[in-house]
């Protein structure tokens, strides 16, 4: 089994140096040495990555970060207005709260229902069936379509008010409504897209299982306990890596969420902003009602309520994450 | 430090990385900067529009090139979803488009940060502007000086699906029809449609086709002229509600989420998917639909029977074509301008896709060519227009709406929906709508 081979790898001891590999080391230093002197090409390769690191990354952030401290409307220079940003977002702009609420709502419902369903289906698809890579390629296909428009244009079809989920709630003589444009429902239906592309974490909860130790499970057996307590007991604990992993991904996806709420509300983050998430409110502050250096504001505390929902969950992660070294 | 690799370190990297990676997204894509220009030899055009608008661009640029060989077009189109967005971004980029097509509604925001060419100097000379009205020139004009060549006339007229009306046996109303005459019909049309129809798309939350009119019936404007303030009192937006919510409740107007739908979506439109037939979107003529086989019929915005009501109607001047002041090419975007208001083949080659020509030479032009829907929609254009010349109580045409318009027009929509949707009452929508207005304002 390749899993043991690995883990007996990785659980070598180190070993103490002996004479001879310590002319060894010494040889390679020599060696290495000789290559950094004439050394500047490999530089060469990595500028690519360089250039993109400095000029799409690092330096756009700061300048957003310059911009979130002025007013800055894209047509006419930025103008320093110190932190009237940030402070008319938590005092003087109802629909920040608005998008807040639409957007932790989002968060808070949409990524442990996702993850559920991601494990439970990668369980299903965890066994040896004949044709098992098909089933595979068939759940994780809506995630393939990803973020894409056309999967939401085809929601706001099916969750329309003639769509197709009404037709089919009729078979059973219930009358619809229109999903998309009633604010108690309209988030709820991005909510369910988002469920719907769980292919992403299933592949990786996949990954994790099939890692998981067999002969852990024939001892259960034999001691026999059932498919219920093999989970809790030795399924899930020895997922807590990977379920770690896909909670901190997905949490940060969520709150990025932009292109269903734009597409299925057609930009307008409506009816009556219950469907304005975040990235959406972000977007129309900055290109549409020409308020860059807000829109950057509002980018900085998403990225900093980002990255406190990131450390709670490392420092809590200590508490539940299993690792088996 | 051994050199083993745990499965725990490569978690904890793997998630550090991944983490870093969706963060830094964020961030990034709000950064600013300028661009280069464009460079190219190319004069850059855009405009917004329908399919068949788009055609009737590219057959009369066509023909401009063959004609003017120097110039060579770069065209660009799309629909109005984020039309501006776009145009935005180029400008803040410094690849802005030489020549567009502007929005009235938009041109004095743009105009005031310094983003067009004003193009006074050139008229009379290359700029043929024979024929205009002061008062179509006046929806191009900011602060004193042109900004923009008024493709037509504009002017505020409901849609209606005549035939439909004629199936359910009612008579299209007169033009000299009042809000009590819409109220009646709108009734009436639920009533004998056995409730599948209701009469007219609700009202309550559209400025520009609608309440504006209403407010000006009663001498009020929408923005001051100053454009510092709303230019209307609560009493007035409330009897507008009152008067919306009852429409809804005798179904003379489909409920909320029918509404709701078609916010920025015209294919949803409550005459196009057929559940009424009065609709106060100008556009929804060729949005296809339900309507594509019925005769579709236009009418004024309907008047106040209240003693001392005005004409509220008033003309604008359709779509404008502007020239961006950070461009090399003005004099080449001003030809273009003066090609599409005087030349013959462009004229009729646009027909009545940016409004109804603003000559009489290019009305006549274009009059035996035009489909019976597109006759009615010209006649009653004229008729508000003479009805509104001759008005001796009219106000002046609004001022170019000030910057944040949109999103006080968009809050009045929300606000109108918020109430019937059941989730805040008049009152209470009233005083957080002037709340906030006066907050877009201040910006």
């Amino acid at each position: 089994m390749t899993t043991a081979k690995t883990d007996e790898v990785v659980k070598e001891p180190p070993a103490p140096a002996t004479p001879s590999d310590q002319r060894e080391r010494d040889r390679m230093r020599r060696r290495l040495a000789r290559r950094r002197g004439g050394g500047w090409w490999p530089y060469l390769f990595l500028a690519p990555w360089f250039v993109g690191l400095f000029g799409l990354t690092i330096y756009p952030m700061l300048d957003s970060l310059y911009l979130s401290f002025t007013n800055f409307d894209l047509l006419t220079p930025a103008k320093w207005v110190g932190m009237d940003n940030y402070d008319r977002m938590f005092t003087d702009d109802p629909v920040f709260w608005d998008s807040v609420h639409a957007t932790l709502l989002y968060v808070v419902v949409s990524v442990p229902l996702k993850l559920a369903l991601a494990l439970g289906v990668a369980m299903l698809l965890n066994r040896d069936l004949k044709g098992i890579g098909l089933y595979r390629a068939a759940f994780y296909l809506p995630s393939l379509l990803g973020g894409a428009v056309a999967v939401a244009i085809v929601w706001r079809q099916v969750f329309g008010g003639d769509g197709l989920f009404n037709d089919f709630l009729a078979w059973f003589g219930i009358k619809g409504q229109d999903w998309i444009s009633s604010p108690d429902t309209a988030l709820y239906t991005l909510i369910l897209l988002a469920i719907w592309q769980f292919g992403t974490p299933m592949v990786i909860f996949l990954a994790g299982l099939k890692q998981l130790p067999k002969d852990v499970y024939e001892a259960a057996a034999i001691d026999g306990a059932r498919p219920v307590t093999r989970f809790f007991k030795i399924t899930l604990p020895l997922l807590t890596p990977i379920v770690f992993f896909n909670v901190v991904l997905q949490i940060i996806d969520a709150f990025k969420t932009f292109t269903p709420a734009f597409v299925i509300s057609n930009g307008s983050g409506g009816p009556l902003n219950s469907t304005m998430l975040y990235s959406l409110y972000l977007y129309k502050k900055g290109f549409t009602d020409l308020q860059m250096g807000y829109a950057s504001a509002l980018a900085w505390v998403l990225f900093l309520v980002i990255a406190g929902f990131t450390a709670v969950n490392f420092i809590a992660s200590r508490y539940w994450v299993h690792y088996d070294d | 430090m051994g050199h083993q690799i745990s499965r725990r370190t490569l978690f904890r990297t793997a998630s550090g990385l991944a983490v870093a990676g969706a963060l830094g997204s964020i961030l990034s894509a709000c950064g600013g900067g300028t661009g280069a220009g464009t460079t190219s030899g190319k004069l850059t055009m855009t405009w917004w529009g329908s399919d068949d608008r788009h055609n009737a661009y590219k057959k009369a640029l066509k023909y401009f090139q063959e004609k003017n060989s120097k110039i060579k077009i770069e065209e660009r189109y799309q629909g109005y979803d984020g039309y501006f967005d776009k145009f935005n971004t180029n400008v803040a980029g410094g690849s802005a488009p030489d020549l567009l097509q502007m929005d009235t509604a938009l041109v004095a925001q743009y105009a005031r940060k310094g983003v067009l060419a004003p193009l006074d100097s050139y008229v009379g000379k290359t700029l043929d502007l024979t024929g205009f009205s002061k008062t179509l020139l006046a929806a191009g004009t900011v602060d004193g000086k042109l900004y923009g060549v008024p493709s037509g006339i504009g002017v505020n007229q409901l849609t209606v699906n005549r035939s439909g009306l004629e199936k359910l046996g009612l008579k299209l109303p007169d033009r000299e029809w009042t809000w009590a005459d819409l109220k009646k019909i709108a009734q009436d049309v639920y009533k004998k449609s056995g409730g599948k129809i209701y009469g007219v798309d609700d009202g309550g939350g559209s400025t520009l086709q609608c309440f504006e009119i209403f407010a000006r019936e009663k001498g009020q404007t929408f923005f001051s002229d100053d454009g510092k303030k709303l230019g209307f009192t609560s009493d007035t937006l409330q009897e507008w509600w009152e008067y919306w919510a009852e429409m809804r409740k005798t179904h003379a107007s489909p409920p909320p989420a029918i509404t709701s739908a078609a916010h920025n979506d015209l294919t949803k439109n409550a005459v196009v998917i057929g559940k009424a037939l009065f609709t106060f979107d100008s556009g929804v003529y060729g949005a296809g639909g339900s309507i594509t086989d019925a005769q579709l019929d236009f009418l004024p915005t309907p008047q106040g029977d209240f003693s001392g009501a005005r004409e509220g109607n008033f003309v604008n001047g359709g779509v404008l074509l502007s020239a961006t002041k950070a461009s090399k090419k003005v004099a080449d975007s001003v030809k273009i301008m003066s090609f599409f208001a005087q030349d013959a083949t462009a004229i009729k080659d646009m027909q009545l896709l940016r409004g109804i020509p603003p000559t009489d030479k290019a009305r006549k032009l274009i009059s035996s060519g035009l489909t019976e829907t597109d006759k009615l929609n010209m006649e009653n254009a004229d008729y508000i227009s003479q009805r509104v010349s001759k008005a001796a109580n009219a106000l002046p045409a609004p001022v170019p709406p000030p910057q944040g318009a949109d999103q006080i027009w968009d809050l009045l929509f929300q606000a109108n929906l918020a109430v019937a949707f059941g989730k805040k009452s008049i009152k209470a929508e009233l005083g957080e709508f002037f709340d906030q207005a006066a907050g877009v304002l201040a910006q």
